[in-house]
């Protein structure tokens, strides 16, 4: 092209942005504070990870959050009854994908709506097997009792007491986000990507120059759902006790949504942006609800109880305003043209 | 061979509820192509007036199925004007998201206004039975059957006999095709949703004197009503109806004689194993279309 070069932003981004999240624990010593840092960097994976769907191919997954609690569970269940946590890592990674593998086998062969609907209704189904199998998951009274991640390596012997010392943590997962974004911009780039772009293009023009597509989506959606499922299994160890209700199409697929729309699709920077924004407002609007109690309460007794249904109406709300008024998010996918070759 | 009598007749009246549902998604499917999850909204408002108005303010069981299907179908029609119509050039999965808003906004209204109690409105219909072979049918679930018949038939005449109808299934033929021969759309599409909601809010009201509720019945009822359109066939109005019977069987067959816990899977299971067979559902053409 000609023209002037353009000084390239994005490195100077990407690591002002590295330096915020390695200082940001330091600079917010709260609690309350460090664990909201916590679940933004296991939210960033989500979001990227849907975003290779959504963003990459234009897959529209309705069921993504119970890719993380099958994840979730798989790593539980394992490290429970006496696995070392890379090794339930690692089968959060595999049970995932597996699970993946079995969806998007059959949804796969469909088509738009068609595709949509499914993977919501493969993600009901997953919750009704968490609730039912309770021999495995004990079912509604959820699973206590998770131990803390830990890790051995070059004799380093580290245990993450995740509940009250949450930076080490932070850096776990902060890692596994910044991997789970290099993953991401690197298959943007690669063949495979490009290949997932054609078919969000158009796909049977895709099909038409050669291009695989049921295989490719197939791949990417299981590739998907495995990095949701190490997701989960961090999730899993972090919180230390896991229930069904966090990976339902209706709440925990909602809100990965809302972080992809808010932040824009097809980019990572609207990953991070929209996991960053959805966490702040969701706290904020817990403040707000804690606040509002003395005035719930002036206008009806039952109120100040019903402070969750508030922050998921106020949730809820804010989606609905973005895809009205900002309906490419914050940051929309710019057009990429790739001359590169591999 | 008795209790799968009365098996089946239990499941007749699920059927029934189920296909008003998803009759109202099949239409609109139809003319926007829209997934409208909030359908299952228009449900529980259905739900809420009838119990409202007969506990309430003493209004008769009967005068609220057509006042709950007038506010379910207003409560649509405002879906449709402030989202889905804006909404129509983008996308697919800014109108799911939108869709799924919605549902979780009047849910978490409701949930917030009338909290999480279940509530039951009054067998207008106490005591009364029919014998039928070795099995029973209460009285309320006679009308309850009865209704949907006399529903579905009503849409059935309304989409063949009169203009509006035929200019309804028009559009979810060929829309091109539609807007040429001078077929307002607007019209149209808000018909289809006036009709949705109202069939979904008879469905929550006929419900709500069988089945105590509360807010969460709005995206159970929905999702169950998807895996039936699917089930029969994306845009078919038979699908829709026959799938709801299948289904409704099926349920009942399952929950009566295997487990109730593994009940509310059988309409999924089905769902998945019909796609596998048959991709485009029991009824599901090529072009399947009203």
């Amino acid at each position: 092209m000609s023209g002037g070069r353009r000084f390239p932003w994005s490195p100077v981004f990407v690591v002002l942005g590295l330096a915020v999240a390695i200082a940001a624990p330091h600079v917010f010593t709260g609690l309350a504070a460090q664990h909201l840092l916590v679940i933004i960097a296991i939210n960033v994976i989500l979001v990227a990870s849907l975003d290779l769907l959504v963003g990459g191919a234009g897959m529209i997954s309705l069921g993504h959050a119970a890719f993380m609690g099958v994840g979730a569970y798989a790593s539980a269940i394992l490290v429970r009854g006496g696995a070392s946590f890379p090794l339930g890592l690692l089968a959060a990674f595999g049970f995932a994908a597996l699970a993946g593998l079995v969806v998007g086998v059959p949804a796969l062969r469909l088509k738009g709506h068609y595709f949509s609907v499914v993977t919501f209704i493969t993600g009901i189904i997953a919750t009704i097997l968490m609730t039912n199998l309770v021999s495995l998951t004990r079912g509604p009274m959820g699973l206590p009792g998770i131990p803390f991640a830990s890790i051995e390596f070059l004799g380093i012997d580290h245990t993450f007491r995740s509940i009250v010392f949450k930076v080490g943590f932070y850096y776990l997962a902060l890692a596994f986000a910044v991997l789970t974004l290099l993953v991401r911009w690197r298959l943007g780039r690669s063949r495979f990507g490009r290949a997932l772009a054609a078919i969000k293009g158009d796909e049977n023009l895709a099909e038409s120059v050669g291009i695989a597509t049921y295989r490719t989506k197939v791949t990417a959606f299981v590739l998907a759902a495995a990095i949701a499922g190490v997701a989960g299994s961090l999730y899993a160890h972090y919180v230390v006790a896991i229930d069904y209700g966090h990976f339902d199409p209706l709440y925990g697929t909602f809100l990965i949504w809302v972080m992809l729309m808010l932040g824009g699709s097809g980019n990572n920077r609207g990953a991070v942006l929209g996991a960053l924004l959805v966490w702040a407002i969701w706290t904020g609007a817990s403040f707000a609800v804690d606040a509002l109690r003395p005035t719930l309460a002036a206008i009806s007794p039952d109120l100040p109880q019903r402070g969750p249904y508030v922050r998921f109406l106020l949730i809820s709300l804010l989606m609905l305003f973005i895809v009205l008024y900002r309906p490419r998010g914050v940051l929309p996918e710019e057009k990429v043209v790739s001359l590169t070759r591999d | 061979m008795d209790t799968v009598l009365q098996l089946v007749l239990n499941a007749l009246h699920t059927s029934s509820l189920y296909a008003l549902v998803a009759l109202g998604l099949t239409l609109i499917l139809g003319v926007l192509d829209i997934a409208d999850f909030a359908q299952g909204a228009l449900y529980m408002v259905g739900a809420y007036v009838a119990y409202f108005a007969t506990a309430h303010l003493g209004i008769s069981f009967f005068l609220a199925i057509p006042l709950a299907m007038l506010v379910a179908s207003l409560f649509s029609i405002t879906n449709y004007v402030a989202v889905y119509r804006p909404l129509r050039r983008f996308s697919g999965a800014t109108t799911f998201i939108a869709a799924l808003g919605l549902l979780l906004i009047l849910q978490n209204l409701a949930l917030m206004v009338f909290g999480a109690e279940y509530r039951l409105v009054r067998n207008p219909f106490p005591g009364m039975r029919i014998a039928i072979g070795g099995a029973t049918w209460t009285g309320y679930q006679a009308f309850l059957a009865g209704s949907m018949v006399v529903l579905v038939t009503a849409v059935w005449l309304f989409l063949k006999r009169s203009p509006l109808g035929k200019s309804l299934r028009a559009v979810s033929q060929n829309r091109g095709g539609a807007l040429v021969v001078g077929i307002d759309p607007f019209r149209v599409e808000m018909t289809a949703f006036a009709l949705a909601g109202a069939l979904a809010g008879a469905a929550g009201t006929l419900a709500s004197a069988v089945n105590a509720f509360d807010p969460h019945i709005a995206a159970t009822v929905v999702i169950k009503a998807f895996a039936i359109v699917i089930f029969g066939g994306m845009g078919s109005v038979p699908g829709a109806i026959v799938g709801a019977l299948i289904v409704g069987l099926a349920e009942n067959l399952t929950g009566g004689l295997i487990s109730t816990q593994y009940a509310e899977l059988t309409a999924f299971v089905l769902m998945v194993v019909v796609l596998l067979v048959r991709p485009r559902g029991l009824f599901g053409e090529q072009e399947a279309k009203l």
